[in-house]
């Protein structure tokens, strides 16, 4: 290979990611050329992210804990790279303070902010005290969390204070885990040590407080970049309340359910809340906005978020180049208009290897082929390609697929024709949940909360989501019967011109059969 | 050829019949489904086979063959599973016919039995919970697809288990 000796060596990011997510900060690394390292455990070898990357690293067997957990090893797989930078995306180790400050010890740049800060809002109560500090109403709720010998008449009276219903949650948490609703005072104790014990395993932290549960709230929330001169840039928000057992599954920008007066209030909360903490680098506020247009803060989320495409699709600001961008000390000089004006409206669907049809259920397997959607206005962000078995260790979220369009009803529209167009050959997936989702009423009107999801859901009581037709099943049942024709004739293609080996060892058998 | 072809709770037989030469890439076929004859052109593609019947309306179909005679179906809008000949292959596998009407609840994934919700006798509901199995990182609750009595718990809490593991049976 020649060597242009007039061009400086471009710095390497280290990927501390799989899936979908590490191939998204990939292509932004080849779009600022930057080099691209991967890193990937037993079960991921041929995995999509592997593929794109310049070089990759072996950091472990398919558990997380023993690969995408392993602090040392993925800062070893850094230091063997040579790499500079260690984007981390989101899960895994995005959100541990632990392994930013590895990362600067070992000299590395964590793209991100710094370590105090993702400690900072890794707490639920001291997150909330910093929004507290600033002005911004946080939902009413215990200030520090319940010690763990905390006697029962405290404990009652706490919650009373708050007020039923209420949440328990996990002080470490996220992702719903740790988190139980409760109704009434009777059911208080049951709900604490369920959430004790979720919050120590998941977390390692049993720590626990209460926050009362609003009615029918929204989720909305404001994503933020903050650079390292002190720009804070909050964006226009996105929705996200349409959620499985407190677990997103869509999200939109702008609200559906925000007036211009609301979002620039939430933005400049946003804003107030991400200073307080010294915040740097790409980062999200949520919040819970009631049927009065009042909204409280939740957490904040200190790495990129799933839905961030949504954003870059009514903004285009292209975040992860930014992040980027940030961590090499630029400046951010996107106009603050452009951030908060929404061009158009977004909607992503995340799609997961599970079979909505029978509860959800994982259906992890080989993905044999793929159908992916085209035309104007769809972005695809997938981690899998045909070949690849969706493994069994981690979230089984396979792609997501984000629409844009200009209007809320024709981004709809679009989405639902994108959905049928989509087609993951060999597993299930929950395509066939959002195509009945985007098909409902409450989904055109924008009529949801929070609460929505899991109460249709238990309503229909495991109905199948789409209805095949008659025309389905007759088509399906001549497309078994013709491919098991064609296999038939395959295989006697192929006997014909069979191994030498397996000729040789039916003929033995014939022998032996003719031998008494 | 002729093919019994279990799909949707109901038993369609299929004859297939090649008209003219017919390649790796398809070509026209005389169907019967159930006596009715039909012609149908299939043609192979990336995803599986495009199948057009004499009026022009066609139906493109996703096809993967998962062995012992199970097929996934992925039309555009829905997914189905048909089993094309499941006699013989029940024959041949060697095991006993499953008595009729007995579910055989088995472990969709590999993973891990976190809690057996019932025991031999219980009368259970149709969509109720009998097995907790925990893989990728959630737990899942295996149910009853309909009413019936517990026959056998074939696995304790704490068990891993691979994919097809046999966990309850229900008659």
């Amino acid at each position: 290979m020649a060597c242009d000796t007039t061009r400086p060596v471009p710095s390497k990011v280290l990927i501390a990611n799989r899936g979908e997510i590490a191939v998204r900060v990939i292509r932004a690394c080849r779009e600022l050329g930057l080099g691209a390292v991967a890193v990937y455990s037993d079960c991921d070898r041929n995995a999509l992210h592997v593929r794109l990357a310049d070089e990759a690293y072996h950091v472990g067997p398919s558990p997380a804990s023993e690969s995408y957990l392993r602090i040392d090893a993925i800062v070893d797989a850094a230091r063997r790279a040579g790499a500079t930078l260690v984007h981390p995306g989101y899960g895994f180790l995005a959100e541990n303070a632990a392994f930013a400050r590895a990362c600067e010890d070992a000299g590395l740049t964590f793209v991100g902010p710094r370590p105090a800060a993702v400690a900072l809002m890794g707490s639920k109560t001291a997150a909330r005290e910093a929004a507290t500090s600033v002005g911004v109403p946080v939902v009413p709720g215990t200030v520090s969390p319940l010690p763990a010998d905390a006697s029962d008449a405290a404990i009652l009276a706490e919650a009373d204070r708050v007020g039923f219903p209420l949440l328990v949650k996990a002080v470490a948490g996220g992702g719903g885990k740790g988190m139980r609703t409760v109704m009434a005072r009777a059911d208080l104790a049951a709900a604490i040590r369920a959430a004790r014990s979720e919050a120590q395993s998941s977390f390692g932290d049993a720590g626990i407080y209460f926050e009362r549960r609003l009615v029918a709230p929204r989720h909305v929330e404001i994503q933020l970049l903050a650079d390292e001169h002190g720009t804070v840039l909050p964006f226009v928000e996105r929705e996200c309340s349409i959620q499985r057992r407190h677990q997103k599954v869509v999200e939109e920008s702008p609200s559906p359910a925000l007036t211009a007066d609301v979002r620039h209030r939430m933005a400049e909360a946003a804003a107030r809340v991400a200073r307080a903490a010294r915040y740097t680098n790409a980062g999200t506020i949520e919040f819970l906005l009631d049927r009065d247009g009042r909204f409280y803060f939740l957490e904040m989320n200190t790495r990129l978020q799933v839905e961030h495409p949504v954003t870059e699709l009514v903004t285009g600001v292209d975040l992860v180049q930014w992040q980027l961008r940030i961590a090499q000390g630029a400046r951010l000089d996107v106009p603050p208009e452009q951030a908060l004006s929404p061009h158009g409206h977004a909607i992503e669907c995340r799609i997961y290897a599970e079979d909505p049809d029978q509860g959800f259920l994982p259906s992890p397997g080989l993905v044999r082929a793929l159908a992916v959607p085209g035309g104007p206005g769809v972005r695809d962000d997938r981690g899998v390609a045909p070949g690849f078995e969706v493994p069994v260790f981690y979230d089984s979220m396979i792609a997501k697929l984000a629409v844009w369009g200009s209007t809320r009803a024709e981004c709809v529209g679009r989405l639902t024709r994108a959905l049928d167009e989509y087609r993951v050959v060999g597993v299930k997936t929950t395509m066939p949940f959002f195509q009945w989702l985007v098909r409902q009423p409450a989904f055109a009107d924008a009529a949801f909360d929070t609460t929505y999801l899991d109460r249709v859901l238990a309503d229909r009581n495991g109905q199948p989501f789409v209805q095949p037709t008659a025309a389905d099943e007759e088509g399906a049942a001549l497309a078994a019967a013709l491919a098991s024709w064609f296999r038939a004739h395959r295989a006697a293609a192929a006997g014909a011109a069979e191994p030498a080996g397996d000729a040789w060892r039916r003929a033995a058998r014939r022998e032996a059969l003719r031998s008494p | 050829m002729t093919f019994e072809v279990d799909l949707g709770g109901r038993t369609r037989t299929v004859s297939v019949e090649s008209v003219g030469a017919v390649g790796p890439g398809g070509g026209r076929f005389r169907v019967r489904v159930d006596g009715q004859p039909r012609t149908v052109d299939a043609r192979a593609t990336d995803l599986g086979l495009l199948l057009t019947d004499e009026s022009g309306r066609s139906i493109d179909v996703a096809v993967t063959d998962r062995g012992a005679g199970e097929w996934l179906l992925q039309l555009p809008r829905v997914a189905l599973t048909a089993v094309v000949d499941g006699r013989r292959f029940r024959r041949a596998a060697g095991g006993p016919a499953p008595a009729a009407g007995e579910q055989r609840v088995t472990a969709p994934m590999p993973g891990r039995v976190v809690r057996v919700l019932v025991k031999v006798g219980d009368d259970v509901a149709a969509r109720q919970g009998l097995v907790v199995v925990e893989a990728m990182k959630m737990e899942n609750e295996l149910k009853a697809s309909k009413a019936g009595r517990v026959k056998e718990v074939a696995v304790a809490e704490g068990t891993s288990v691979e994919s097809g593991r046999l966990l309850v049976i229900v008659e």
